[in-house]
């Protein structure tokens, strides 16, 4: 079978100031009809480029600068661009990363579709606004004809992006390239997206490529896998054979830094050191050398082909992975993954030192011309509690708008209760006078997800770290500048990083800074919200590994918020699971991650793509299905009766409370949990679930 | 306590500088936010241009009449409506006076005025509207009220009747200038402190333990400082052209103190005869300071916004 | 959207009485005030305190302001003494030649401006952005009264070309005599709206939907009008509003040069007269079509973006 899409030794470059970046450097790809080919990396890796390439959508100052690209065996790459404009829309269509700004915000969604139509197909508008209702049925975009003539700021997330992805096949094309579709989105919304796209995929019989650097989802939708870093191919293959027999150093090397993987053994996660090499000055030799812990002289001076021994895998290494012929020459001595001899034991886990009883919090929603009167409340929080206990690493986990960032925000002291008591240490710190408030706020400190954002652009990293102890009126100004230099050694930034300022830093060694100031008052509690989301995998590991062998060293206790239940449930000793401002489930991280009892606990499961693809075929239920209510008029008992699938009538009129279940400390609040509370009768939920 | 790298990056690395313990490479030399931000200014040729010409207007103002001396107080009226030529560069006006000195001396009203109206109008605009952006609520309301309601009123009437209840001096001038320029960085400042106060960095003083006012001072303001200095080099520009009006329509500084306007307005009176000595070189410095410095502007504006919005 | 503009009403009206009030205060702060003026230089304290006791100008100032107030609401804009007749009679002629003038001059430097915003930003950095962008700064640097001069000189007097405005006859039947002033006016409007739509479209056109657009396969065309055209035109209108008093301003420089009778013209004369119910009545006027306008505006920019329409 001919592909339908063949890139060969493709080159694009991009000019900025500093030079001309070789973004991509000899890539050669193919996609066969009706396949799913994914382009998996970290940032800066090309991917995007690749794909932005393929119909010259490349930003200022980029260019094609060699190599060729064929649909179907036509050459598209030297075409004009009157003539590519017949191709971009209509044989090849594609989707972007962020559905929000990638819609026209005044521009009905109607007609934003209908233009695609009647810039292929010569048709009325009218004809073109039926098409484009067909479409959008298709996506499964509920009243579509009401919602036609609406705008897209008027709808979620998710729904933008079944918009995006009708515009994008609303001329039924030979070839979707979906850009980074999900990466915006909540997990369960991400599940709905990914599997819509595959369906269309065979209804429609398109090809898909998926660029994306999540391999959880490479191996949950792709038949094959390229694998790049530093603007060059470094394995290709089919999916199943990338996950069991990876050759290639950095994809061993990625799947090691993978929480997914750890989490089973119970391991330190292998982190690649380093950061990836310059486009602007690429090295000579191979690129991944400077990181690889494998890596020779040779490897340094030549450049390795992308060859195979097998036919369609293909890797670019002199000294692959695994039984190989090329691997039994010179090959150094296997790396022991183990990493070490295991560290001294922490402190432990102790007593309780966060005490959350009964926390609610309100957000007034203001409505009116001059008064704004109050009209009604959003409920960020409502009715939470749980303890935490020192030494501890406490996981709240959830999607957008369950509260748990609200609650990292009230714990550290940024948001005023509505309701609840919160006791640290045994006190209840609204209740202590100014000076002493002051005092205990030294315990608690918080890690920022924006690391960019919470660092002031305009003062150096040393007088960021210094201001904390500035604030406090601890230590003189030469111990303060020697602590300073302390807690860069203990985060792994050079003591010359103290001159520098924020932009000068990538974002790996900006989670370091941001890490190293909440370490300066010697808190006993961290809360870390979502520190590691805007990371890469490689450098996410990095900070992982630091953030677990500091808190050994400083017996620290956490509270890491996160939406990612991988690195939740590598990092946690107990998790929460919240849903619309409730805490539906929490227990022993293994608990409640293997015999989760909370139907949405199932679904999110379910729904976070893992880096297996067996476990990902293997994965029965459709995620959570709909999408999430309204916060200021939430549903009535349950919150999530609305999208569970073994909803009730006393679903809608009674709270469930949190029961007890088997394994210590585990508790969820369901009416027809998935598994038999303590003390409870025969399983209600497996007939249920047997029934629907 | 040392740490051996082991336990940081999984791989034994040797720490020899640049390489850092397991958290890669920083970028090579240091790079201060001014520096990063004089590169991008400096990139703009008009702005190079734009500053020449200001630091050369400024010393022909000032340096200029030590250089060329002419009589600026009293002169011989027989000089009176001389070509240009000889020992009077650019001729004489009506009264008598050599053109190219009354220029100088002018020209030092005029930009005194000017830069310090803008002076005195950014810094008491930015101060009100940090300060009605800091406290928020009905008071930032009512504040921005004020400053719509002064911004309704078209200047130039305001600023008649403020030269017609007091008679102007230089010092007076300032004043009227920036009274009613005051408004727009006012709320430039305004609008740059609310969105500032939702920064994580501002939140993370709280975190430590800071109170609202440390937030306000070492982290606010500073980083509002860029819009604030952007501001002012537009209002001297603007502050020129005001004062030349008021020269034009009569309004301006009051005689012997002269400045460009002043000149333009009586040498138009002779438009007809032809000396156009006494028209185009006042029109042209105008013209020319205060593109140069909307050329300054623009180009400082890009290097602030560059500044914020790199990586 | 109701919401939205009932709040921006209700500013208005607190912004109105502000005005109204802040003006009322600085304009009867003259020293000697109208009396004086109209009594003459040789006015005795007693004549004067008649001529007050009988037109009220003898009681508190609060009284006079709620009278005039009042006054006001029933269209009443006052009685001006020097010539006998109400202040309306004037006012108002005078008020639609300077709308005339205002509209016409703005009108033609958008219908300039903005698709010459649109070719810059398409066409960055070419010799025609240069030129462009070279003639815009000169619009920004160069007082209006100087361009309106220069403008009279070289076509109304060495070439006769277009005449100058004959008071005498009016406004209707000398239409060659707008041509002058509109075009002056429209010069420096040119100057600034060109400006600020190539910066707008420059922003729009980077962001993701425009790529969307070229990924549905449109033309760089359809890119421009279809898409950016519209969301660029947002800001601008906003702009519009915010720039009215700066409409009016402007005009005060150009009925001067011109001797065109607008409001302009009139409240320099009177300012000049020291006729304080007639700058009053003017500053009021102005300032209520300044506010009225932004009304239009923010009306405007509700219908463009429906974002602000539906939230």
């Amino acid at each position: 079978m001919a592909p339908l899409l063949e890139l060969t030794d493709l080159r694009t470059e991009i000019k900025l100031r500093e030079g001309v970046v070789h973004a991509v450097d000899g890539v050669s790809l193919s996609v066969d009809p009706g396949e799913t080919l994914a382009i998996v990396g970290e940032s800066g890796c090309g991917k995007t480029m690749t794909a932005l390439s393929i119909m010259r959508l490349l930003p200022p100052g980029g260019q094609i600068a060699g190599g060729s690209i064929k649909l179907n065996g036509q050459e598209i790459s030297t075409l004009s661009e009157d003539e590519l404009r017949n191709i971009r829309g209509n044989e090849i269509g594609m989707i972007f990363q962020d559905p929000l700004t990638s819609l026209n915000p005044t521009m009905t969604i109607g007609n934003q579709i209908a233009e695609a139509v009647l810039l292929h197909r010569d048709v009325s508008k009218e004809q073109a606004m039926e098409r484009a209702v067909e479409v959008l049925d298709l996506v499964g975009i509920p009243r579509v004809r009401e919602r036609i003539k609406e705008y897209p700021h008027q709808f979620s997330g998710g729904m933008r992006q079944r918009v995006m992805i009708a515009m994008a096949l609303a001329c039924e094309p030979k070839l979707l390239i979906a850009d980074e579709p999900t990466t915006a989105l909540d997990v369960t919304i991400q599940k709905q997206i990914l599997e819509l796209i595959d369906d269309l995929r065979r209804r429609l019989g398109m090809a898909v490529i998926l660029v994306t650097h999540d391999l959880g989802v490479v191996a949950g939708q792709a038949d094959r896998v390229a694998v790049m870093y530093a603007g060059k191919i470094a394995e290709v293959t089919d999916t199943t054979t990338l996950f069991s027999h990876p050759r290639h150093p950095y994809t061993e090397a990625l799947f090691q830094a993978l929480p997914d993987k750890a989490a089973d053994a119970g391991d330190r996660l292998y982190s690649i050191p380093g950061i990836p090499p310059d486009l602007v000055n690429p090295p000579v030799g191979c690129r991944f050398a400077a990181r690889c812990r494998y890596a020779t002289d040779k490897c340094r001076e030549e450049e390795p082909q992308l060859i195979g021994e097998v036919a369609g895998h293909e890797f670019r290494c002199f000294y692959p992975v695994g039984p190989s012929e090329r691997s039994e020459k010179g090959r150094i001595a296997a790396y022991d993954t183990s990493l070490g001899e295991a560290p001294p034991a922490g402190p432990g886990i102790g007593d309780v030192l966060v005490d959350l009883d009964r926390l609610v919090k309100d957000y007034p929603v203001t409505r009116g011309a001059v008064l704004q009167r109050r009209v009604g409340w959003l409920s960020a929080v409502s009715d939470v509690s749980f303890k935490i206990r020192s030494g501890e690493t406490f996981g709240l986990v959830g999607e957008s708008g369950c509260g748990k960032t609200t609650i990292g925000k009230l714990v550290v002291g940024l948001e005023k209760l509505t309701g609840g008591v919160i006791r640290f240490d045994g006190k209840d710190l609204a209740k202590s006078s100014a000076r002493e408030y002051r005092k205990e706020r030294r315990k608690i400190q918080l890690m920022f997800q924006d690391s960019y954002a919470s660092l002031d652009p305009r003062m150096r990293a040393g007088a960021l770290l210094r201001e904390p102890l500035v604030i406090q009126h601890i230590g003189s100004r030469q111990e303060q500048h020697e602590r300073v230099a302390e807690m860069l050694d203990k985060v792994g930034l050079p003591r010359t990083a103290a001159e520098r300022y924020p932009h000068e830093f990538s974002g790996g060694q900006r989670q370091r800074l941001g890490f190293a100031r909440a370490l300066m008052l010697n808190p006993q509690l961290i809360v870390a919200d979502e520190p590691v989301s805007a990371l890469d995998v490689s450098i996410q590991a990095q900070v992982l590994n630091m953030m677990k062998e500091l808190q050994r060293q400083f017996g620290l206790t956490y509270m890491f918020i996160s939406h990612d239940l991988g690195v939740i449930r590598y990092l946690s000793d107990r998790i929460g699971v919240m849903y619309l401002g409730k805490l539906v489930e929490i227990g022993p991280a293994e608990e409640v991650y293997l015999r989760p009892a909370h139907p949405y606990t199932r679904g999110l499961l379910d729904s976070a793509p893992v880096a297996d693809p067996a476990q990902e075929r293997a994965k029965v239920t459709e995620g959570v299905r709909g999408e999430l209510p309204s916060a200021i008029h939430p549903p009535s008992g349950c919150r999530f009766r609305t999208r569970c699938p073994l909803a009730q009538e006393i679903c809608a009129e009674v709270e469930p409370p949190m029961t007890p279940f088997a394994g210590e400390g585990h508790f969820a609040a369901c009416h027809f949990p998935l598994q038999a509370a303590v003390g409870s009768p025969v399983t209600v939920a497996s007939e249920q679930a047997a029934l629907s | 306590m040392a740490i051996p790298h082991t336990e940081m990056s999984g791989a034994v690395v040797t720490e020899a500088a640049p390489t850092a313990p397991g958290g890669g490479q920083i970028s090579a030399k240091p790079r201060s936010l001014l520096r990063r931000g004089w590169e991008v200014f400096a990139e703009s040729k008009l702005a190079l241009a734009g500053s020449g010409f200001v630091i050369f207007i400024v010393l022909f103002c000032w340096v200029g009449p030590h250089i060329y001396v002419t009589q600026q107080v009293s002169t011989p009226i027989e000089n009176a409506y001389c070509t240009p030529g000889g020992a009077h560069l650019l001729g004489c006006d009506n009264l008598g006076y050599d053109t190219l000195g009354r220029l100088m001396v002018a020209g030092q009203n005029s930009l005194t005025v000017g830069l310090l109206a803008a002076a005195v109008a950014c810094t008491f605009g930015a101060i009100y509207g940090a300060a009605s952006g800091f406290i928020g609520g009905l008071v930032d309301s009512l504040m921005m009220r004020i400053v719509d309601a002064v911004l309704s009123i078209p200047y130039t009437l305001v600023i008649i009747v403020l030269v017609v209840i007091v008679h102007p001096s230089t010092l007076t001038m300032i004043g009227f200038i920036a009274l009613i320029y005051w408004p727009q960085p006012a709320r430039l400042v305004r609008g740059e402190t609310l969105s500032l106060r939702t920064r994580e960095y501002v939140q993370a003083v709280k975190v430590a333990g800071g109170g609202r006012s440390r937030a306000m001072f070492r982290h606010i303001m500073p980083n509002a400082i860029g819009v604030i200095i952007v501001q002012a080099t537009f209002a001297v520009a603007d502050s020129i052209l005001i004062l030349s009006l008021l020269g034009f329509l009569g309004f301006g500084l009051p005689p012997p103190t002269t400045d460009w306007g002043s000149m333009l307005s009586q040498g138009l009176n002779f438009i007809n005869l032809g000396y156009w000595w006494l028209i185009y070189p006042a029109g042209l410095l105008i013209i020319m300071t205060c593109v140069s410095f909307n050329f300054i502007g623009d180009a400082l504006r890009d290097a602030v916004e560059s500044r914020l919005h790199r990586r | 959207m109701t919401g939205y503009l009932i709040r921006r009403f209700l500013q208005t009206i607190v912004v109105t009485i502000l005005v109204t009030v802040g003006t009322f205060s600085l304009l009867h702060a003259i020293p000697g005030g109208e009396i004086r003026a109209i009594l003459g230089v040789r006015a005795t304290p007693a004549m004067i305190a008649s001529t007050a006791k009988q037109w009220g100008f003898d009681q508190p100032l609060y009284v006079q302001y709620s009278k005039w107030l009042w006054q006001l609401l029933h269209g009443n804009f006052g009685y001006d003494i020097s010539v006998h007749a109400p202040v309306t009679t004037l006012m108002v002629p005078a008020a639609v030649r300077t709308i005339v003038l205002a509209v016409t001059g703005t009108l033609l430097g958008l219908v300039v401006g903005i698709p010459l915003g649109i070719y810059q930003a398409v066409h960055r950095y070419t010799a025609v952005d240069n030129v462009a962008t070279g003639i815009s700064f000169i619009g920004y640097g160069a007082p209006t009264f100087f361009v309106g001069l220069l403008l009279i000189n070289w076509f109304s007097v060495e070439v006769h070309l277009f005449p100058l405005y004959n008071n005498a006859n009016p406004l209707l039947s000398q239409p060659t005599a707008l041509v002058l002033p509109v075009i002056t006016y429209g010069f420096v409007a040119f100057a600034l709206w060109s400006r600020f739509m190539r910066s707008s479209v420059m922003d729009n056109i980077i962001q993701d939907y425009v790529r969307t657009a070229r990924s549905k396969g449109a033309s760089e065309r359809r890119v421009i009008w279809g898409h950016v055209f519209r969301n660029s035109l947002i800001p601008v209108v906003t702009l519009l509003g915010l720039s009215l008093p700066a409409i009016l301003s402007g005009a005060v420089a150009i009925e001067v040069v011109f001797n065109y009778p607008g409001m302009g013209l009139l409240f320099v004369q009177s300012a000049l007269s020291t006729d304080i119910q007639m700058m009053l009545a003017i500053t009021v006027l102005t300032t209520l079509l300044t506010i009225v306008g932004n009304l239009l505006a923010d009306v405007a920019y509700a219908v463009l973006d429906p974002r602000v329409r539906y939230t």
